[in-house]
């Protein structure tokens, strides 16, 4: 296993470039669209620069350690060693040393708790919901009105953010590793958590807590935008749907209503007005599908509809492969046209 | 062969007391209660009195006088330890088969506990100082 | 070793010490035939109990490689996302609650006897019951997912998911199969506990006691303090369950967190009531390896009961991310930095004395350094992740599973796997194979660190914990393909060691007498050992006595010290004064029984049968349950004894019965009872909590229980108490009239108390299932009605020993062990009444 630094890591993370160690274990890239130590936001450069500064003087001690350990097993000198001696290195090694390293790292930590926690100078509310098995995501629109969407957050970069997660089911939690640490949503409880990403891309989230059958199926996608780019996203998502208005998409929407979809999920514009699903007024327009699963078109989300119960077990939803193929086809042609 | 209580060895033969096993868990117990009393204070404080982001000055005071019992208390027990460590003339590391021995070395012991637990009532204190608010 | 002078002996000495053996051998005797398991002795008890703990931990393993074959791959589907939770719950549940907690219980019944120069722990069958739950409890849990019913939830099973989204029997098989096996860890502790202070050999004062001992008292006291909130736990849990007492359910009022509180107010102190036992092991070999006494004893118990102290500061360090107020993260933050000086400590203490002294090389010893390499690292990542922010990032990932296994494999099973490779002389007489051990030890500790050095970056990279599954292209497919490969080496490493011990070693020779050179008590055992563990009691002076008491093992051998006969052809044991060791009784112990083996099964039975909601089943089986304890009890503790006093040798004699704080009955007591009310304590602990969570909990005063009923409820109780506290001086007195007077008013008080405490929240109308208030009342009140039930049967029972000459003036064990239970009863229904009816009138 090969461990090599090509640049100096800094303890001062807010510098996101100067601080991400390009690193290979065994060959494996250590940037990762969901990786904690290629951070791209305040929080997540903090505790990647900690976690280097930790590591580093992990394995010095380790090494230090269990060269004693070797050297007293193995070496064999003439001379025993007095015992005056190994006292001191209990003194030293067990006592000394460990409480003055613990005091430092611990002052260090206590500090970083308030700076990540503050909930002061926010630019941006978004409530999120976790559910089993997806998320409910709430903007409130440029004009004011309350925006719901799903499975998808877009983000400004360098605002702070203030999220407001919780559950109506299960303890759920709220991972998107390169951005900040995690923060559970927990049913009756309203907890918060400040991003602050630094660099424009998209990054993965899932959900960290266990939370029954599909949790390994809890993901979504965070989109960091410059802007005014975000406020023309969240403007147009604001709107009702527009479908393509193709022959084909028609006759999905009426498939969609009379199938009787509308019953659990919203389209805003249309008589659809469910609360148990996700939004999918503008769901052609994400970039995944089944919270973070399955790529985006028309293919998959016929497969989807379809299979949902093969593809995500126990989910809410039920399979609808009863549905005639070219009811199916046209349904996923006007959902993924709903851009 | 000898007799099984023979303390002809030590002149002073202290008394097996109940209370000096005791005595062995007095500094963690005043870590424990410092601990204790600590996260409740400052539990209760954050969810009934100041509210989310709710400042924890009351706090801090409040965690500064326990401190400062918890650490006369712990001193206190020390320095009992430290005399019984210390009784007669025999040094490190007290296993001789005497009740002497046997003194010296829960004194020795209750020492180290006394010095592990201002350390970690120190660690405790050292929060406020670094947070001061509930957030 | 063997160089007993026998010439010297006279002819009629060689014929005493004969006869003195052959009666010892009967008294000791191992039952035969079927009746073998009837076996109560702490070497067969000792025995089972490792083996059956190292099934599951092989069961437990086997699930291991379920979880890293699915693993392997991404998008992987050879195992269903239901059976992998199954599976990875069981992994869990099984490895902490069967293996890692049961495997130091085993060790320390089978081991801590011989360290102590005992003949046997105090509670022979006590240990034997224990045993039997256990198993019953844990082929129960571990047979569930062969009819796909296991629970999977988790071996944390938080609420909601496991208490409203699993309909299933697996949650309740996995909350009633295993509060049945902490009911036997705390017997355990119990064991434990009065077997260190009580039944250690002459001389042995405190600061000469074996490390191991140190160690093993202060695990079994955290034992009492952690075990009872999980059991409250499992209690409301169970009672949410089965009845719909909403304590974790927000919808009326309750609170999943309430269940975090108190799982990990148990959860983290168990991780150092596994690790501290394993350290005790090698605390043991380490000396031995080295030639010389430890240096840094005193240090060392200092590690001991500081860790076990401060372990209880850490709990919520495993609810970092439940969005707690930034000062709780940090106290928890604090206390978890403070944790990893005494755990360094002792660290530091072995490598001072491996330094000082002259190594010898050894299959334990090479297991103990692999030990200390892996936990030396999970140590170091430990100290990382009690760093508040960076758990935030750490908590739930993979490399949380790294840093647990680090410190579990490298804390405990290779410690365990020293041990095993040390001790197992002792249990069998043979040694093991030095060739196959290395095999094992390299495997084992390559496997181990390519399993789950690559962890950490699976981890940081994102991968969170508990998914069946993961999307390819992430970055971490190769780490986990890593990581299935080095599992199998790993899991081919503990084949060959299961080999080795299984392997038939009929023509292998015995081992000869002490083969490490130690210098600790247990290695006087003779291979093979003699049911009766040591031939006389022995006088002790020092820590290492076989390395520094001229003659030793011959005067062991030759009958020289204490209690060499058992004239009476009965089991007995030596009891001395607790901090320097003198002799002050000699304690008759239990031969073999079934009565534990049926106590168990009828035990298992109330909790089986609840399982699948067969009440009326459970109820029988728990009156069978009491019957047969109650016949226990009757037939085989606090016996009068055919003379007061014995010579055990030496021209010492002492009492064969002491009743009172002298009693070991006492003691056991004592213990469980503060057991007990860390348990209650953990209660009222909730109805707090609710306050804190709730603007109006509790509600107006007019809303909760009635007052007034309440209060006669405590009045009568405490009545109850002060009467059982008269009949107690009365009956050393020797006035039967005020006696059984005092007794019989007891008991009707008790029932009164009872009924009135019951009319409290019942006459004003509080239902438990419609808010988490009126359940917390009731859960109150309910805990200190069964235990003036249990209150009441002692009263009674008191009464029939007195009248059937059981218990008279002089030998009062019962009434005395009794009146301390009331103290704690009195205790107990004090505290509900002043919380439910006394604190809604004081906010």
């Amino acid at each position: 296993m090969t461990l090599y630094t090509s640049r100096q890591i800094g303890l001062n993370g807010r510098h996101g470039g100067m601080i991400a160690p390009v690193i290979a274990v065994g060959g494996c890239d250590l940037h990762g669209p969901q990786s904690a130590l290629s951070p791209a936001g305040v929080g997540a450069e903090q505790i990647s620069s900690l976690f280097w500064w930790m590591a580093g003087g992990a394995v010095l001690i380790w090494a230090v350690v269990i060269g004693i350990a070797l050297y007293a097993t193995l070496a064999r000198p003439r001379k025993k060693h007095d015992v005056q001696g190994a006292r001191w290195l209990i003194i030293g090694g067990g006592i000394v040393f460990p409480t003055v390293v613990l005091t430092i790292l611990l002052s260090y930590g206590l500090m970083l708790i308030p700076k990540l926690r503050s909930t002061g100078n926010v630019d941006l509310h978004v409530a999120v919901s976790g559910e089993m098995w997806w998320w409910r995501v709430r903007y409130t629109s440029p004009a004011g009105e309350p925006v719901e969407l799903a499975n998808e957050i877009r983000l400004p970069v360098g605002k702070r953010v203030s999220l407001s997660l919780t559950s109506p089911d299960v303890i759920h939690s709220f991972w998107v590793p390169s951005l900040s640490g995690k923060v559970d949503m927990i049913p009756g409880r309203e907890n918060t958590l400040i991003l602050e990403p630094t660099k424009p891309g998209t990054y993965r989230g899932v959900c960290a807590e266990y939370c029954g059958a599909s949790h390994a199926f809890m993901a979504f996608r965070v989109v960091v935008m410059e802007p005014q780019d975000f406020e023309a996203w969240l403007t147009h998502q604001a709107q009702p749907a527009v479908s393509s208005g193709s022959p084909s998409a028609r006759q999905g929407e009426q498939a969609f209503l009379v199938n009787g979809c509308g019953a659990c999920h919203t389209i805003r514009g249309t008589a659809a007005d469910g609360r148990v699903g996700p939004d999918l007024t503008h769901v052609g327009s994400r970039l995944s599908l089944g919270a973070g699963m399955l790529p985006n078109d028309a293919q998959t989300f016929a497969r989807w509809i379809g299979h949902t119960q093969q593809i995500k077990p126990e989910v809410r939803m039920p399979s609808f492969g009863m549905l005639p193929e070219e009811q199916l086809t046209a349904l996923a042609t006007y959902l993924s046209g709903l851009k | 062969m000898t007799e099984p209580d023979a303390n002809r060895d030590d002149p002073e033969t202290p008394a097996a007391r109940w209370h000096s096993l005791w005595l062995l868990t007095l500094g963690p117990a005043f870590w424990t209660m410092h601990f204790l009393a600590s996260y409740i204070t400052a539990a209760i404080w954050c969810a009934k009195f100041a509210g989310r982001a709710g400042s924890l000055e009351t706090v801090r005071w409040l965690i500064g006088g326990y401190t400062a019992v918890a650490l006369v208390g712990i001193c206190l027990v020390s320095w009992f330890g430290y005399r019984q460590h210390k009784l007669g003339q025999a040094t490190l590391p007290h296993d001789a088969d005497t009740a002497g021995d046997r003194h010296r070395f829960l004194g020795f012991s209750t020492l180290l506990l006394c010095g592990l637990s201002f350390v970690a009532t120190v660690y405790i204190a050292l929060t406020v100082v670094f947070i001061g608010t509930c957030e | 070793m063997t160089d007993i002078t026998q010439e010297n002996l006279e002819q009629m000495d060689r014929s005493e010490d004969e006869a003195q053996k052959a009666r010892l051998k009967k008294a000791w005797k191992t039952p035969e035939g079927w009746r073998y398991w009837s076996a109560v002795n702490n070497t067969e008890v000792g025995r089972w109990y490792t083996a059956v703990s190292f099934l599951f931990f092989l069961f437990a393993g086997v699930l291991a490689l379920l979880i890293r074959t699915q693993l392997a791959v991404p998008n992987n589907d050879f195992l269903s996302a239901d059976l992998y939770n199954q599976v990875f719950t069981l992994h869990g549940s099984v490895m902490m609650f069967l293996f890692a907690v049961p495997i130091f219980e085993a060790f320390s019944i089978l081991i801590l006897p011989q360290m102590l120069g005992a003949r046997d722990l105090p509670f022979p069958r006590l240990s034997a019951y224990g045993f039997w739950c256990f198993l019953i409890g844990g082929v129960f849990v571990c047979g569930s997912i062969f009819f796909q019913v296991a629970p999977q939830g988790g071996w944390f099973m938080y609420p909601p998911l496991s208490t409203q989204y699993h309909e299933g029997l697996g949650a309740d098989i996995w909350l009633l199969g295993l509060s049945f096996i902490e009911v036997s860890s705390l017997a355990a502790a119990v064991e434990l506990i009065v077997g260190i202070l009580k039944t250690r050999p002459p001389g042995m004062r405190i600061n000469l006691i074996p490390l191991y001992a140190w160690y093993i008292l202060v695990v079994a006291g955290m034992i009492l303090f952690a075990f009872p909130p999980l059991i409250a736990g499992d209690l409301l849990f169970e009672l949410e369950r089965l009845l719909g007492w909403p304590f974790f359910n927000p919808e009326k009022g309750g609170d999943p967190l309430l269940w975090q509180h108190l799982f990990w107010i148990f959860g983290h102190p168990e991780v150092y009531i596994i690790f501290l036992p394993a350290i005790a092991l090698v605390a043991m070999i380490v000396p031995t390896a080295a030639q010389r006494p430890i240096i840094g004893y005193g240090w060392i118990v200092l590690a001991a009961v500081g860790t076990g102290f401060i372990s209880f500061g850490l709990w919520a360090h495993h609810m970092y991310a439940t969005g707690m107020p930034g000062i709780s993260l940090a106290f928890f933050t604090a206390a978890s930095e403070a944790v990893a000086i005494p755990t360094g400590v002792q660290i530091f203490c072995f490598l001072a004395t491996a330094l000082a002294g002259r190594f010898v090389h050894s299959v334990p010893m090479l297991f103990v350094s692999g030990a200390l390499a892996i936990f030396v690292l999970g140590g170091l990542t430990g100290v990382m992740v009690a760093i508040a922010p960076f758990d935030f990032q750490a908590h739930d990932s993979y490399f949380i599973v790294a840093h647990l296994h680090y410190v579990l494999i490298g804390g405990m099973l290779f410690p365990v796997a020293a041990g095993l490779y040390y001790f197992y002389p002792m249990a069998d007489g043979k040694q093991l194979s030095e060739r196959l051990g290395k095999w094992a030890f390299w495997l084992m500790f390559v496997g181990f660190n390519v399993t789950f050095l690559p962890m950490h970056f699976t981890g940081l990279l994102g991968m969170p914990r508990r998914v069946f599954t993961y999307e390819a292209g992430l970055g971490f497919d190769l780490l986990n393909l890593i990581s299935t490969i080095g599992a199998y080496i790993f899991a081919v490493g503990v084949v060959i060691l299961v080999w080795d011990v299984v392997r038939p070693k009929k023509k292998q020779p015995h081992a000869r007498r002490n083969p490490w050179n130690a210098g600790t008590l247990e290695w006087l055992v003779n291979m093979p050992s003699h049911p009766w563990s040591v031939r006389s009691i022995p006088i002790i002076k020092s820590r290492y006595p076989l390395w520094d008491q001229p003659n030793f093992i011959r005067d062991v051998d030759e009958g020289r010290f204490y209690l060499g006969d058992a004239a009476e052809e009965k089991r007995e044991t030596l009891i001395t004064s607790t901090i320097d060791a003198r002799p002050i009784q000699c304690l008759r112990v239990p031969g073999p029984t079934f009565l534990g083996l049926w106590a168990a099964v009828f035990t298992g039975g109330v909790f089986i049968f609840s399982t699948y909601h067969w009440y009326v089943a459970a109820l029988i089986s728990g009156v069978l349950g009491l019957i047969t304890i109650l016949i226990w009890l009757w037939t085989g503790t606090a016996l009068i004894p055919e003379k007061p006093a014995k010579d055990i040798g030496l021209g010492v004699t002492v009492p064969l019965y002491l009743s009172g704080d002298k009693s070991v009955g006492w003691w056991a007591m004592f213990i469980t009872m503060i057991g007990n009310m860390s348990a209650f304590a953990s209660l009222v602990f909730g109805y707090f909590f609710f306050w804190t969570v709730h603007e109006d909990f509790p509600p107006d005063p007019s809303q909760g229980p009635n007052a007034l009923w309440s209060l006669v409820g405590a009045g009568c109780v405490l009545g109850a108490w002060a009467l059982t506290l008269l009949a107690r001086q009365a009956n050393r007195k020797d006035r039967a009239a005020v006696f059984y007077g005092a007794l019989i008013l007891a008991a009707l008080c008790c029932v009164a108390g009872g009924l009135a405490l019951f009319a409290g929240p019942y006459s004003s109308g509080l239902d438990p299932k419609s808010h988490v208030y009126p359940a917390t009342v009731w859960v109150l009140v309910l805990w200190s009605l069964v235990h003036l039930a249990v209150g009441l049967i002692m009263q009674l029972y008191c009464m029939a020993r007195r009248l059937a000459g059981r218990m008279t003036a002089e030998y009062d064990i019962d009434i005395r062990n009794v009146a301390l239970y009331w103290h704690f009863m009195a205790i107990t229904a004090t505290v509900t009444v002043v919380v439910i009816a006394g604190f809604p009138r004081m906010v």
